[in-house]
Formats: structure tokens, C-alpha cells, sequence
């Protein structure tokens, strides 16, 4: 077996060195930003984010639909909560699954869900799980219908939605059930991905990096068999993203 | 993965030969082709995002034990394993004893070239594990038993009814072909009940960062994702290079990576993991182990000539605008890497005297080094090893140059080193190549010329010299 050190020797020598040598601190990446610049970076992402919150929707509804979300905008709650309805019903949904965000409960999902004859099941936080549970968890999410989320994030530049995984928000619900609907607000949207991963980097300094971080940008999609490009292999068929533009 | 460099000539012939691969690659290609010089329009700062790739490799890579060392602490902070394997053996076995011990059936696989240098799916199969590939084209291309055509298309030579036999064991010749949809929907459902029942997977690592100890990986399909949400062992296995400093440095990287290579601003699916699930998370994986390989790259890191290829972010883009990769396609290159970038990889990681071919299967046309993300300079990297297999190589096996091409080329340098020398070299030649001249051309040399000769016409030696004819020229202007 290959030992940590001894691997990293050869390394070194292979670099033309005898011993480690430490990147030196001026250097063009980002690595030598210290915690302060990288929380004043994310506060300004924030705010901007709130200042600039309906040139921001508008860029995020143009990209997200050029990369395949199905983009709808809702003046208010009730109209969210009808578009969600509209989608069960289009879809005959059977069965949903949602996370524990708190947008959904602000446009009363589960009362527009449960009229159009759907059940509805949440993902919420429990407390630790156990292998048992887990399995209960992927046997509900790979046999549900629509699963609905809120989003962590959107990023305007490239149509994408963020989720963070945690309890309450399980990695199955946007991905195993064949359509997805997310709920995005104003404020919640950033400009680009740099602002995202200032955020990350942030969190990081902090020692509150997230588990994992998921990007969705569209329906899954592939372009393997002759070069047609299909959506739908192994995530959602239909992805739908529901602006609502007031808070 | 053994290395078959040794073949080049007859496979890419072979390919040359099939009209059918040679229609369906070409259309592909140039889509990515275009879709890449798109991209890279409707991006203001493309030049400046490309400089700064570079130099963020640059710097990576002149610091590689500073970052790996980084890595493996910040992986194991997070509650991740890190395993150093030295080649690919060790990586396998370390993979396999793993999955012994956590009692595992059933594994997922994602695309990975680094698990292709492992031969890594056909192992652990052997060894009694169901093991699947997810990503579509690999798919396909473990059922028909085969190599990756292309670095993010493998199954690109595939045409649509091979696909269908291979998926359907009902499907006879002559029945309709189903579309590239409906094929689509066929796989979908089989690999549904493989991802239910996965109890381990295996990844790639786009990229890794040292600081945090994140993985990313960049998926359309959602494979990536299946991955890294239902087995509970989750293993990323990934060559020593793919490292960035830090968390930032990813939305440049990210950036340029996927607009080279599909020509997207974002794939559809970044999954960025941490370490294995938190205990209060739904699902997710129980444990996280990451082995990072070096697998003859220290070979690459310690020629100062070669290290920039450590740079490659394996997007692909150089094999899209190679006009030689484009006509004998990717298993010609008889390694994992094909292409521009693969003909000085595979050279350096599997030995240069069987695959002194593939550094001279290029026209230095620099197309590569214009499509690259990083910047990498391939064409002078062919240009030097090419000069190994001539003469410059220490290792007397790897200077694979033929004694009549040393001899012809040693005759030529003499020759154009003296002015009488190469008045009478010139008219020797003329008048022993003047019965195989034709109306200017000379269509049917023999050998040594033939090489050229059979395939292309070359022009007869002139019977007047330039410098004869510019002499005269310059009397009578007088
Ligand atoms: S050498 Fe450059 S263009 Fe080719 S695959 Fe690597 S990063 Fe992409």
C-alpha cells in the first residue's frame, strides 16, 4: 500500500524539490482570501440580491428557460399554489413529495396538492436517521410523482436552482420523481455563479460548509445515442420553475 | 486498461475504411465543434477566463504536494477516507477489498477515464459484483464490450440500430428503428432498478479542492447525483493533477470546462460533496472514500517538457478540432486518452516505444492549442517527442526512428550544408526520380517515397534550380 507520505515525497521530488514548499501568498487565485473579505463578499452578494431582485428574476426566467425549465411567473401565493395545482392535475399526479422549505408552506402547497385528489408527503427534518430509515425514504422517493422544493439559491447567469441537502430537504426529491417543481423568491436569487461560490467560500471560513451542494440547470438530458440531444435519462422529464414575485 | 498504442496504423485504417463511422463521428463532432466556438462568443471574457484557467493549473500543479496534502486533511476533516494509490493495481485492489468488506452486491459506475485506467468495472465483475455503468454512452458501450470512443462521448460511433440491439434482445434486423428517445426510455428503466438496489458507486472528480476537501462533479444525465444520493459507499476515485486550490477557484474552472465541452454555460447537474451524509440527512452515503492515483503521471510531473499536460482538464475540445482525430476516431489511440491530448499522455504513461505513432499522427496545425481551455500547448509537445523517438530519447528502445529515415535524414542534413553539395544533390535527384516523374508529378515512387507516393502525389523535382533561374532573372533586369 502507497502511504500517504511516501507518495507525497515522491511528489516533491518529482517537482524538482527536496521538501514542501508552500505556495507563495500573492498569487492570482483565490485561495488567500482571508475570512473577512470572504464574508464582506457574501453580505454583498445578499444585498444585491435584495436591491436588484426583479432585474434578477427577470435574467433568471430568460436563462432558465433556455436551459429547459419550464418557467412560470405567479403575481402572488394563491397564484403560485394554482400553478402547482395545474401542474398535479396536467401531470395526474398520484402522489408528491416535498421538502421542508419554507415557501412551500407560504403558498399553502399541500392544501393545493391534496385538492386535486394528489397525497402529499414532506421530507422533514427528524432528528438522526438510521439505515432503515433511509431505505423508507428511497423507496418513497423513487415511487413519487412530482417532487416540489424551494430553492437555497438561483443563480441569474445560468438558469441554475441550488439546493443544499439537510435534514428536511432530502437529495431524492428533486431527482428521482420524473417531473420537479421549485419555488423561487425575490431575494433568493444571486447574479452568478462567482457570487455562489463567494457564498460557499464563506460558509467554508466559517466551518459551516454544507454537506454537498447540488446545481440543477434544466430537465436531466443526454446526447449519447447519435448525438440527439433527449431529456430525461435518469433525473426529471420536466422540470418547472415557479417565479414568485412577491415576497 | 491495457494499453494497444502499438496498433495505431491498422485501427485508424480500419476506421478510415467504414463510411458509416466516418458520417455519424463527423456530424458529431463539428456539432461540439460549434457549439464550443459559440460558447466561447457568447462569453465577453472568454479570453481572460482562459488565462486564468491556466494559471490557476499552473500554479496547482507547481505546488502539488503543497495541495495534495491539503486535500487529503480536508477530506478526512469532513469525515472522509483518502487512499494514495500508486498505480492502478493498487487502486483496484484498495476498491475491491472495500467492497468485500461492506458486503457490497451491487455497484454504480460513473464515467471516470481514471477508472478506466483501471480497468475498474470489468474487475470488479470478475470479482462477483454486479457493476454497472451509468453514464448512457458507457452503458452502451459495457454491453457491447467495449473502449470509450471519446472523452465525453463515448459511444459517439454508435449508430442508432446497434444501440437498439444492444438494449433490446427482441430486436431482429430489419425491424424499425427505434429513435434516439425511445432508445433513451429503454435504458432509463433498466438503470432505474440498478440505482435501487446500488449499494455502492463509484465517480470521477472533475474537480477537487484542496482547501475544502469538496468534490465536484459535472453530470447532464444525473448519474453523478444518483451516485452520490442512494449507495450507502460512495467512492471518488481521481488522477493526482485534478486539483484547485480553493472553493472560488471552481466558478472559474467550472466555467471553462463546460463550455468546452458541450458548449453549455452550465451542465445540467454540479454536484459538489463534502464528505458522507450528515446524520440528519434523509439519504446519502455512509461513508466517503476518495483515492487519488498517480498511476505514471509523476513521470509527466518531473519532465519539465511534458508537466504542462498535467494541466488537461479533460473537456475534450482538442479532439473535436483535431483534423487527425476527427478521421480515425478514438480507439485508434489504443489507450484511454485519444486525441491530441491523448497522443503525449499515453506516450509518457504507457511507454513511448510502442506509441511513437501517435505523437506523429498530427499535422501541427494548432488547432488544439487554440481550442484549449488551459492553453496547453500540444503541438509543442508532439514536436518533442517526436524528436525522442528520432534521436532524442536516452532510452535506445524509444528512439524508434527506422535506420533508413536516420540515414535519408543525415544524407539530406549534409547535403543542405554545402552550396556545391546541394546543387549536385539536387540534380542527382532529379535524374534518378526522372523515370517515375509524370507531367510535373511524381505519382509512383519507389521506396522509400512510396510511403507518400501511395496515397498522394508529390512534385517532380523542378529541372532548373531557383537559384539558376533567380541568377538569370537578375542578369536580364539588369
Ligand atoms: S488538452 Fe485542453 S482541450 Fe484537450 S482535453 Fe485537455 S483541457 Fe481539453
Amino acid at each position: 500500500m502507497a502511504d500517504r507520505a511516501e507518495f507525497l515525497a515522491r511528489v516533491t521530488l518529482s517537482l524538482g524539490r527536496s521538501e514542501v514548499l508552500a505556495p507563495p501568498t500573492d498569487h492570482s487565485t483565490t485561495v488567500f482570501e482571508d475570512a473577512d473579505t470572504a464574508k464582506s463578499r457574501a453580505d454583498s452578494a445578499t444585498n444585491d440580491a435584495a436591491e436588484r431582485s426583479s432585474d434578477l428574476l427577470n435574467r433568471l426566467a430568460e436563462s432558465a428557460d433556455a436551459a429547459g425549465w419550464k418557467v412560470h411567473r405567479a403575481r402572488n401565493p394563491e397564484a403560485a399554489a394554482g400553478l402547482v395545482a395545474e401542474i398535479c392535475e396536467q401531470k395526474s399526479a398520484g402522489s408528491v413529495l416535498r421538502s421542508s422549505h419554507d415557501v412551500l408552506e407560504e403558498i399553502g402547497t399541500d392544501d393545493a396538492v391534496t385538492n386535486t385528489g394528489a397525497t402529499i408527503a414532506v421530507t422533514e427534518h427528524v432528528g438522526e436517521t438510521n439505515r432503515g430509515l433511509v431505505e423508507e425514504s428511497k423507496q418513497r422517493a423513487f415511487s413519487t410523482d412530482i417532487g416540489i422544493t424551494g430553492v437555497d439559491y438561483a443563480v441569474a447567469e445560468t438558469g441554475t436552482v441550488v439546493l443544499h441537502p439537510r435534514g428536511g430537504l432530502s437529495r431524492l426529491v428533486s431527482l428521482a420523481p420524473p417531473t420537479h417543481i421549485a419555488v423561487v423568491r425575490p431575494g433568493e436569487v444571486l447574479d452568478s455563479l462567482d457570487e455562489l461560490f463567494a457564498m460557499e467560500r464563506n460558509s467554508f471560513m466559517s466551518g459551516e460548509l454544507a454537506g454537498s451542494m447540488n446545481l440543477i440547470s434544466g430537465p436531466s438530458k443526454t446526447a449519447d445515442i447519435e448525438g440527439t440531444t433527449v431529456t430525461g435519462i435518469h433525473g426529471p422529464l420536466e422540470v418547472h420553475l415557479i417565479i414568485l414575485e412577491t415576497g | 486498461m491495457k494499453p494497444l498504442t502499438v496498433n495505431f496504423r491498422s485501427k485508424a485504417s480500419q476506421t478510415l475504411a467504414d463510411a458509416q463511422i466516418q458520417q455519424s463521428i463527423e456530424h458529431v463532432y463539428t456539432g461540439f465543434f460549434q457549439s464550443r466556438l459559440a460558447a466561447a462568443a457568447d462569453t465577453p471574457d472568454w479570453e481572460v477566463l482562459r488565462t486564468k484557467g491556466k494559471a490557476i493549473k499552473d500554479h496547482t500543479i507547481a505546488h502539488l504536494d503543497y495541495y495534495l496534502g491539503q486535500l487529503a486533511d480536508s477530506v478526512e476533516a469532513n469525515g472522509g477516507s483518502v487512499f494514495f494509490a500508486a498505480d492502478a493495481v493498487e487502486a483496484r485492489k484498495h476498491i475491491i477489498d472495500l467492497a468485500h468488506r461492506r458486503e457490497i452486491k451491487t455497484v454504480i459506475k460513473s464515467k471516470s477515464m481514471v477508472s478506466e485506467e483501471m480497468g475498474l468495472a470489468e474487475a470488479m465483475n470478475a470479482e462477483g459484483f454486479e457493476t454497472i455503468e451509468t453514464d448512457l454512452g458507457e452503458y452502451i458501450i459495457q454491453l457491447a464490450n467495449e473502449t470509450p470512443y471519446h472523452l465525453i462521448a463515448p459511444a459517439v460511433h454508435k449508430s442508432r440500430a446497434d444501440v437498439a440491439k444492444l438494449l433490446d434482445d427482441d430486436f431482429k434486423e430489419g425491424d424499425r428503428i427505434p429513435d434516439a428517445s425511445e432508445l433513451t426510455m429503454m435504458a432509463r428503466k433498466k438503470l432505474r432498478g440498478v440505482f435501487e438496489r446500488a449499494d455502492m458507486s463509484v465517480t470521477g472528480v472533475n474537480f477537487a479542492v484542496a482547501e475544502s476537501g469538496s468534490i465536484a462533479l459535472v453530470t447532464n444525465e444525473g448519474n453523478g447525483r444518483m451516485s452520490t444520493s442512494v449507495p450507502r459507499v460512495h467512492v471518488a476515485v481521481m488522477g493526482m493533477e485534478k486539483i484547485v486550490p480553493s472553493i472560488q477557484d471552481l466558478s472559474t474552472m467550472l466555467r471553462i470546462l463546460i463550455r468546452s465541452a458541450t458548449g453549455q454555460r452550465i451542465s445540467t447537474y454540479v454536484t459538489m460533496i463534502n464528505g458522507p451524509r450528515k446524520p440528519e440527512e434523509e439519504e446519502g452515503p455512509e461513508e466517503f472514500h476518495l483515492v487519488i492515483m498517480d498511476n505514471g503521471r509523476q513521470k509527466l510531473l518531473e519532465d519539465e517538457q511534458m508537466r504542462e499536460s498535467l494541466n488537461c482538464i479533460r473537456c475534450g475540445a482538442c479532439l473535436n478540432a483535431c483534423p487527425v482525430y476527427r478521421k480515425v476516431g478514438g480507439h485508434a489511440y489504443g489507450w484511454v486518452y485519444p486525441g491530441p491530448i491523448g497522443a503525449i499522455v499515453s506516450p509518457v504513461l504507457t511507454g513511448l516505444k510502442d506509441a511513437s505513432n501517435l505523437p506523429a499522427a498530427s499535422s501541427l496545425c494548432g488547432a488544439c492549442h487554440v481550442a484549449c481551455p488551459v492553453k496547453i500547448n500540444i503541438p509543442r509537445m508532439l514536436l518533442e517527442l517526436r524528436w525522442r523517438t528520432a534521436e532524442g530519447s536516452t532510452d535506445k528502445k524509444e528512439r524508434t526512428s527506422s535506420i533508413t529515415e536516420r540515414g535519408i535524414w543525415k544524407m539530406w542534413r549534409f547535403g543542405m550544408m554545402g552550396r556545391k553539395r546541394f546543387d549536385i544533390g539536387a540534380r542527382l535527384s532529379g535524374l534518378a526520380l526522372l523515370p517515375f516523374t509524370k507531367n510535373g508529378w511524381l505519382k509512383k515512387a519507389p521506396p522509400p517515397i512510396s510511403g507518400w507516393t501511395s496515397t498522394r502525389d508529390f512534385p517532380a523535382i523542378a529541372s532548373k534550380s531557383l537559384k539558376s533561374r533567380f541568377g538569370k532573372r537578375d542578369r536580364n533586369s539588369r
